[in-house]
């Protein structure tokens, strides 16, 4: 009897799981008509990459996280991870025909070793030490693409076609009913590009929640908070360290992967990749530093922020229209020590303060 | 000119580079040393100082003069700062403080352009560009000012820190501020302290530098800040003459790479911060910082 | 045991009839969503593949459009064009904005005192909208790709930057959107497989090295010349060129040194190249890298003919280095509005007084504005001499540009073409010497001809890379 009763469970859970599958797919697209709008308006376009850009990255910020937040080791370097994962993709896409999707992997992949590499000088230097040495990372890299890269025109520039960053055709394998929908809302380069970083997006927060629960996530932060008891409960310092480096690389280099699809091209100057870097650092203590959903929600503040700051068009009235643009950055510098005077905590943290400072005053007892 | 001219040369135009790091890095160090705080918008405040001293000039104020009363007026600027804008988030942690001077960063950079104008001014000189040929090598009046102006100004902070009263306060206060506190220290002044004299010695070191390269831009700071940060690294950022030594070897180092590594072209960048890496294996906390014990 | 078993099959029970219910009402959906979907795919290709490489037929069409999306009258509404622009407007390039106060001048002078631009027989008001891209060449793909979808404009006038001109021309040549005079002088603009882009008339950076070897040819014929070049694709546009030019002349180059634009260091490179005591010295910088190294040449003791990237030849720059400027070399497109000889030109005093007038804010003596008037200027005789008013028609227009004179303020008595196969505008110019006592350029010679030679001197790897 009870073998039986184990078949049908076995064969009840299955048919259920693909009525799960069923039923996610259906929310999924009829909350695209919510969307609907956005998505097949090319004129929407920048709308759509602008959330795309958030994503990607607010996938960098996460990976950050895990090294900066949890792990504690300041880096102000991981532009450069990130244009190590844009250049792989460039390089394969535009140098031997790759297909696009095969190098997200890859540049990930790539950038895990680099930041293996990274990670081990990295043991001996520590705090403020370590963040200058990153910075020299963030420094050096456009040189060394300067120099070895042979970019479009002669310049460390990879420009792509759109037929390269253009949605895959596989898509219409699928059956009708999931490739139909699928033709609509992800059929042109914007769509695709946000649908994927989605799905990237997706799974980095699952990895990092896991990570965050998980033995290692708490190696991380007992070796941020005090190495020498770190060591004495057996967490294998070197290594944890090393592979926060590697981990946070790996997300950068998804991140700069990604980011191909919008921009369209691979790029890294001084001051470009420096500014990212510095974007980063900044998304991660936004949200709130060992967080996981922080990071994300700073890289979104920090992305609209710049948009919105840019479309402004009230200073015109006060300084004529080529100076009113020389305000942008000390408008996003202001925004920026304002958002750190109301949350120092990041979103995340601030949320949390609130709620228990809301929770406490409920459970207060009375006295009488 | 023959190799030993050559390299000699090299080597002046190494320490001519040298003591304009040394001279951003020193205001950074001491920062460090009286707050704790990696202050990024050091350079930038020098540049607003630096506009203000040209400033004067153009209005007439003799150059030396203008100087000073930039320095001055830095002093207090830079004390305003600490109140008005760090001290909000003092006892935060310090990745926030590194925001907020990244946010003051962009505002003093944009704002410069803003009031200053974008266009690139010429610079007045406190002094005649002269020059001397000394053994074939070419000694410019610029890099004997600077080398005695980091002089002066190590041995005037030696002398602060070390042997007054208000020193020592600072000195406290950059350890531990709440025991200072109870001893009675009054903390947020020596923290305003700390901050006006690394502004004025930024002041000082922009307004003298700056005449040595050609216009002052937006990005007059911008190339030295992050060879400054090397500098400062290399010699440790709790130690004076650990920026002007460090200062010296960037100079040095990338000069004579620039000139004689050929393999190493267009990124010569890579030599002052694989030193930096290299010295803070074996000294974590750069050739002349204190290392920090860790109570277990 | 039992009930463990049958809370667990309960949910997945309920997920699989509600699976079920909502498959099947939401077909009926789906069939609607489908057809309206194919109606917006004709939309969507606004921003899909197009067919690359539109080789144009030799002779005849010189622009094929048949592969075009969208509409070739996009940006023309209500008697007006609007056409787009992404420049630095921010940061440590902030000072290129000022080309657009010699544009801007000149299209309110246009627009208010000649009733705007005449195509076909109608008038139009030209708008200008500009981005801000800091130099970094992703925004300037953000902005250009924002000004053509969303703000769907005409076309693209003035992009700034070679990096930032070689991220966008492949979105350009997609969309059929025209980009006019893009700003910089690189060998780029010569290739054949994007002739939606054209460059500006500045003096092509391989053309300088074709007249300065020519210059050198007739004074110094067996010079010695050191080269200090940026190290990017502006600097190599200058090395390769000469180095390619001085094969079979009695010119030789005696070393050649880079420098790092980000952190303009300068002074090991001069050392080195001073101890070659060249008797030319190339210098193939851009902004204050240009004074620097003047300045620092002076101390270096070494005294040569010095030739100077044609675009540092602003006041300002030039006023940066002062009395070490003196007699400096370079190339000019344009009058220069800083030489009191000129004044008196009708060209420009109707610049100065109109730049006074719209734009008061702006230095007329300042070359950079002086650039963007006469742009602009070339901008409304490119869409004056357009047969229609359509992206096509402009286009060709703009790539058969023949004999153009006295537009903005070009030298008298130069004319520029740009030929079927060499795309390059500025190819008459004058050989200009600096003088520090008088604080302007003055020419060397009479006027410069190299009608359709850039692509003949440059590499052929600078052009189609």
């Amino acid at each position: 009897m009870t073998q039986v009763k184990r078949v049908a469970g076995w064969i009840l859970g299955f048919v259920g799981f693909a009525a799960a599958l069923l039923l996610t797919w259906r929310v999924f697209t009829q909350s695209l008509d919510l969307f609907d709008g956005l998505f097949n308006d090319p004129s929407k376009a920048s709308t759509i990459d602008l959330f795309t850009e958030a994503l990607y990255i607010g996938i960098a910020a996460m990976g950050l996280n895990i090294l900066t937040g949890y792990n504690g080791q300041v880096s102000i370097g991981h532009g450069a991870f990130f244009g190590v994962g844009a250049y792989a993709s460039a390089i394969l896409m535009f140098d031997h025909g790759w297909a696009y999707l095969p190098t997200l992997p890859i540049a990930g992949l790539i950038c895990l070793v680099v930041g293996i590499l990274v990670g081990i000088p990295a043991l001996r230097v520590k705090g403020l030490y370590l963040a200058l040495v990153t910075l020299g990372l963030a420094v050096v890299f456009p040189d060394l693409t300067k120099r070895f890269v042979d970019g479009t025109g002669g310049t460390n520039l990879i420009s792509l076609k759109t037929e390269q960053i253009s949605p895959p055709y596989w898509y219409d394998w699928f059956p009708d009913f999931i490739a139909d929908p699928l033709t609509d809302y992800v059929g042109s380069r914007d769509q695709w590009a946000f649908w994927l970083t989605v799905a990237v997006a997706v799974a980095t927060i699952v990895t990092v929640w896991f990570i965050s629960r998980s033995r290692f996530g708490r190696a991380l932060i007992a070796v941020r908070d005090h190495e020498s008891a770190a060591v004495t409960v057996g967490v294998n310092n070197a290594r944890v360290k090393v592979s926060a480096f590697a981990i946070s690389a790996f997300f950068a280099g998804l991140a700069g992967s990604l980011s191909v699809l919008v921009s369209r091209l691979a790029n890294a100057g001084k001051v470009e990749t420096f500014q990212l870097s510095i974007l980063l650092l900044v998304a991660v203590v936004v949200g709130g530093t060992a967080t996981v959903w922080g990071p994300m929600l700073g890289a979104f503040v920090v992305v609209f922020a710049q948009d919105y700051i840019d479309e402004q068009d009230t200073l015109t009235d006060l300084l004529d229209p080529p100076r009113a643009k020389l305000m942008s950055p000390a408008l996003f510098g202001i925004a920026l020590i304002i958002l750190m005077y109301v949350l120092p905590d990041g979103i995340v943290g601030g949320a949390r303060r609130g709620l228990r400072s809301l929770s406490r005053r409920r459970a207060a007892p009375i006295d009488a | 000119m023959d190799q030993l001219e050559q390299f000699l040369q090299h080597l002046m135009n190494g320490i001519e580079a040298g003591v304009i790091y040394a001279s951003l890095a020193l205001a950074l160090v001491l920062i460090f040393k009286t707050t704790g705080i990696l202050n990024f918008a050091q350079g930038e405040m020098a540049l607003v100082s630096t506009y203000f001293t040209w400033k004067l000039a153009e209005w007439g104020l003799p150059v030396w003069i203008a100087i000073l009363v930039s320095v001055g007026v830095s002093f207090v600027g830079g004390a305003l700062i600490e109140r008005v804008v760090i001290r909000p988030v003092e006892k935060s942690s310090a990745l926030v403080i590194v925001i907020v001077t990244i946010g003051l960063f962009l505002a003093l950079n944009s704002l410069a352009q803003v009031v200053f104008g974008t266009d690139a001014h010429l610079m007045p000189r406190a002094y005649p560009n002269e020059s001397w040929d000394v053994f074939g090598v070419n000694v410019e009046a610029d890099t004997l000012v600077l080398v005695a102006v980091l002089a002066a100004e190590c041995a005037l902070l030696w002398y602060i820190l070390q042997r007054t009263k208000v020193g020592l306060a600072l000195r406290g206060v950059a350890s531990n501020p709440d025991s200072s506190r109870l001893v009675g220290v009054p903390v947020g002044t020596m923290l305003m302290f700390g901050w006006g004299l690394s502004a004025a010695i930024g002041a000082l070191a922009g307004s003298l530098v700056v005449p040595t390269t050609a216009g002052l831009t937006a990005g007059s700071m911008q190339s030295i800040l992050v060879f400054a940060f090397a500098a400062a690294a290399l010699g440790g950022f709790d130690s004076p003459l650990g920026a002007v030594v460090g200062g010296l070897i960037v100079g040095v180092a990338n000069s004579l790479t620039t000139a004689y590594v050929d393999w190493l072209n267009d990124i010569e960048i890579i030599v002052p911060f694989g030193l930096i890496l290299l010295v803070l294996l074996f000294k974590p906390a750069g050739l002349f910082g204190k290392v920090h014990v860790e109570r277990v | 045991m039992r009930n463990l078993g049958a809370n667990r099959l309960r949910p997945l029970v309920l997920v699989f009839v509600l699976a079920l219910v909502f498959a099947a009402c939401g077909d009926g959906r789906n069939d609607d969503e489908e057809s309206s979907g194919d109606d917006d795919d004709t939309e969507q290709t606004t921003d899909d593949t197009v067919d690359d490489g539109e080789e144009p037929a030799e002779g005849s069409d010189l622009i094929d459009a048949t592969d075009c999306p969208g509409d070739p009258t996009t940006g023309v509404a209500d008697g007006t064009i609007k056409l787009g622009t992404s420049l630095p407007q921010s940061g440590l390039y902030a000072s290129f904005a000022e080309i657009l106060r010699g544009s801007q001048a000149y299209f309110s002078y246009v627009n208010e005192e000649l009733g705007g631009v005449t195509v076909n027989g109608e008038q139009y008001q030209i708008e200008l909208v500009a981005e801000d891209d800091a130099y970094d060449a992703e925004q300037t793909v953000g902005n250009v790709t924002g000004l053509v979808n969303d703000d769907q404009v005409f076309g693209l006038f003035n992009v700034v930057g070679t990096k930032n001109n070689l991220a966008v021309r492949e979105f350009v040549n997609e969309n059929c959107a025209p980009s006019l005079f893009a700003a910089t002088g690189a060998p780029a603009w010569g290739n054949h497989e994007y002739p939606w882009v054209l460059g500006t008339f500045l003096v092509p950076y391989p053309l300088e090295m074709q007249a300065l070897v020519d210059y050198l040819n007739e004074t110094t014929p067996d010079a010695s010349i050191a080269i200090l070049a940026a190290n990017d694709d502006f600097g190599a546009a200058y090395v390769e060129t000469l180095e390619s030019l001085v094969e079979g002349t009695g010119l030789t180059i005696a070393a050649t040194e880079t420098y790092d634009t980000a952190t303009g260091e300068v002074a090991s490179q001069i050392t080195t190249l001073a101890a070659t005591d060249a008797d030319v010295f190339l210098l193939g910088a851009t902004l204050t890298a240009c004074p620097t190294v003047l300045n620092e040449l002076a101390g270096s003791g070494w005294d040569p003919i010095v030739y100077m990237s044609g675009t540092c030849t602003s006041k300002t720059l030039m006023g940066l280095a002062g009395q070490n400027g003196d007699g400096v070399i370079s190339v000019a497109p344009l009058l220069d509005p800083a030489d009191p000889a000129n004044a008196s030109n009708e060209a420009m005093t109707l610049y100065n007084e109109k730049v006074a007038q719209y734009q008061p804010e702006a230095a007329a003596d300042n070359g950079i504005v002086a650039y963007g008037w006469s742009a602009a200027a070339m901008l409304v005789y490119t869409l004056e001499n357009s047969p229609e008013l359509t992206r096509e028609s402009v286009m060709e227009t703009a790539r058969s540009l023949t004999d153009v004179s006295d537009v903005g303020l070009m030298l008298p008595g130069a004319t520029w073409s740009v030929g079927a196969d060499d795309w390059f505008l500025g190819e008459q110019f004058n050989l200009v010497q600096y003088s520090a006592a008088d604080g302007f350029f003055s020419a060397v010679g009479d006027l410069k001809v190299y009608d359709d030679q850039t692509e003949e001197v440059t590499p052929e790897s600078l052009v189609n890379g």
